[in-house]
């Protein structure tokens, strides 16, 4: 017996998505069980953990969990959860550290976890057993060419398996990078009063509210507030004509992308394009020797949203990792973390850095549009009869692009096609019976033996 | 926390005058936010303004600068290109949420001035409260206190440098499309 009518909940044939699922905490509690207890979560990137001591903070869920590279240089994820009651072991976002002291009694444990200071405890305790009061750590941690994820469940599939064939359009991220991808070490963070899944599909298929609902700030940014171009993205300056040729939206089995295929115009918003782009014909013939011909000149340098359900999107072009953290069936923390090649020039690395500040920080110029219809859409499903409303995502259905590459292609960025497939997604990890579900596999017959995983560096 | 450039008195007198038209001149400041007088607002600016906001970053006491990967980062960091350009996306009238118009207040309080080693230029303290109202009961207000450089020109006071300290890590509002 399913918990929920997932065919009423998520109708795929007809598009259509009942505005519960936005609002009803029953269904929430079950998506941190069912999605966020089993999914592969995002975690950081290596880039900013690169000495021993080093930490990050952020969620799994609603869970607070500390990213931190040990003395031996492995790097583990925990629950920040003192085992003694369960205070927070670390209040700080990130640094560097040589323990996690509790501040309630002062437990402290050191960055592989274990703990190692108990105040008063020859006193007190008769043989405490230390070894069983390590922090918790996460079940699985590992890295794709440096983004790390860590799992919940030990019987869930291995990274590479759940990323599936996302994994050939993240190469274009990791692999084009000159020395590497790297990430600013402190994200953005901000909190908006609407349900999580809302921004996420936003920012991985809906390409047409942009002209729409940013269309103050597509006025004064980018390709047309600068007067080189009277469209962005294909979609002219008033929004009343959209080229949808030569841009795809791409669904896989869990994952989705969204490209441009022109190979530049992920730099179509910036004011000051130029050393960004001349650094991509540098670095081009680099990337089409590593990664071919077709990754090379049509993806590398396009507007591409690569969103690995659930809640992360890797963004080139605008050049940012996002995480939507759940915070409640009406709240999420969106966080924005800038990312560009360890070897562009400095100035060029500025020049992104300056972009995603300016577009999507806080104070974005684009950003702040977004979040008033994340919130109206949320909370007016609160009314009963409102929320037996469906939402619509049938534009593009049926209609097919040719495309070489992994995943089915449907025409255009004004589309709804990876919308339709994170909706999908989120109905069939809702309904898995088991984490291998998740991906539309069936559990291996023998279950895989849960071994703990540790990334060894380097 | 121990501040090395902490100075209890100023380094030179600041004339009553000049204090209290300084005062009087970051009210009107505030008023003419509030009123949504960009282009106005524009006008108090230098054209070698630079604005800052930085993130509160939550880090312990102890970390030091550089210790980590953990970089300062701005929510704001504009010339007066990039505040035009903010104050140009207000005046599209395509922004959809300030419409019905979302209303501003803003509080300046605890202003205190100091010369600078430039003779017309003063360095400004102030804390602020800022409240936005919209639509029905959509209300938030932010916090903080602001370091100014204020120039006195021919033309009247105006602002070269601002540096706002929010006190909120994690921003709770939709944005900060607003200035402070
Ligand atoms: S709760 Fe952490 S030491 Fe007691
Ligand atoms: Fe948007």
């Amino acid at each position: 017996m399913k918990k929920f009518n997932y065919q009423e909940l998520v109708d795929s044939e007809q598009a259509l998505q009942k505005r519960s699922i936005f609002w009803d905490p029953a269904i929430y509690e079950e998506e941190l069980k069912q999605i966020f207890n089993r999914c592969w979560l995002f975690l950081g990137h290596e880039s900013q953990l690169p000495q021993p001591g080093d930490f990050i903070r952020t969620y799994m869920g609603e869970d607070d969990v500390i990213v931190v590279r040990g003395k031996d240089k492995v790097i583990r994820a925990f629950l920040n959860a003192c085992t003694h009651r369960g205070n927070k072991v670390c209040q700080a976002e990130g640094g560097n550290t040589r323990s996690f002291t509790c501040s309630y009694h002062g437990w402290s444990f050191n960055t592989e976890g274990e703990l190692a200071g108990v105040p008063l405890e020859k006193e007190i305790y008769d043989n405490l057993p230390r070894e069983r009061f390590g922090l918790v750590p996460v079940a699985r941690l590992d890295s794709y060419k440096g983004l790390l994820f860590g799992c919940f469940s030990e019987s869930a599939p291995s990274l590479i398996d759940y990323l599936g064939d996302i994994a050939w359009y993240i190469d274009v991220v990791t692999d084009s990078a000159q020395g590497g991808l790297e990430v600013v070490g402190a994200p953005y963070k901000t909190e908006i009063p609407g349900n999580w899944k809302l921004p996420v599909e936003n920012a991985i298929g809906d390409g047409y509210h942009v002209a729409w609902a940013h269309a103050g700030a597509m006025s004064v940014v980018g390709a047309i507030g600068n007067g080189r171009s009277d469209n962005v993205l294909g979609i002219n300056a008033n929004n009343t004509g959209v080229d949808q040729s030569g841009a795809i939206e791409i669904v896989m089995n869990t994952h989705t992308v969204l490209t441009t295929l022109d190979g530049q115009s992920g730099y179509a918003l910036y004011d000051h394009p130029e050393p960004v782009l001349a650094h991509l014909e540098r670095n081009r013939p680099n990337v089409i020797e590593k990664l071919g011909e077709l990754r090379g000149r049509q993806l590398y340098g396009s507007e591409t949203h690569i969103g690995v359900f659930p809640n992360v999107q890797i963004i080139q072009g605008l050049n940012f990792i996002r995480i939507i953290h759940p915070k409640g069936p009406g709240k999420f923390e969106v966080w924005t973390y800038a990312m560009c090649e360890r070897g562009m020039p400095d100035a060029t690395k500025e020049i992104i850095h300056d972009h995603v500040r300016q577009t999507f920080g806080p104070a974005g110029l684009l950003e702040g549009d977004d979040g008033d219809f994340v919130e109206a859409i949320t909370h007016s499903a609160a009314g009963y009869a409102t929320r037996q409303m469906q939402g619509f995502l049938g534009m593009g259905m049926g209609r097919k692009a040719p495309w070489d590459g992994p995943g089915e292609a449907s025409p255009g960025l004004v589309n709804e096609a990876c919308q339709r497939g994170f909706y999908n997604q989120w109905r069939r990890t809702m309904e898995a019976d088991n984490a291998y579900g998740v991906i539309g596999q069936t559990a291996p017959v023998t279950p895989v033996t849960a071994v703990l995983k540790e990334f060894r560096h380097g | 926390m121990a501040n090395a450039e902490l100075k209890l008195a100023p380094t030179a007198p600041v004339s009553f005058e000049q204090e209290y038209a300084i005062g009087k001149f970051l009210s009107m400041e505030a008023r003419l936010l509030d009123e949504e007088r960009y282009p106005d607002w524009l006008e108090l600016l230098t054209e070698d303004i630079r604005y800052q906001i930085p993130v509160a970053i939550s880090t312990y006491r102890r970390a030091r600068q550089g210790s980590t990967t953990l970089k300062p980062l701005f929510i704001i960091d504009d010339g007066f290109p990039g505040l035009k350009q903010r104050a140009d996306r207000e005046a599209t009238g395509l922004v959809w949420l300030n419409d019905p118009a979302t209303r501003h207040l803003r509080i300046i309080t605890n202003i205190e001035v100091e010369t600078t080693d430039t003779p017309n230029e003063f360095l400004v303290r102030s804390k602020f409260m800022i409240f936005r109202g919209r639509r029905d009961k959509d209300i938030a207000s932010h916090a903080g206190w602001r370091e100014d450089i204020l120039r006195q020109t021919p033309q009247g006071w105006r602002i070269a440098r601002r540096v706002v300290h929010l006190i909120e890590r994690v921003v709770m509002d939709k944005n900060l499309n607003m200035f402070f």
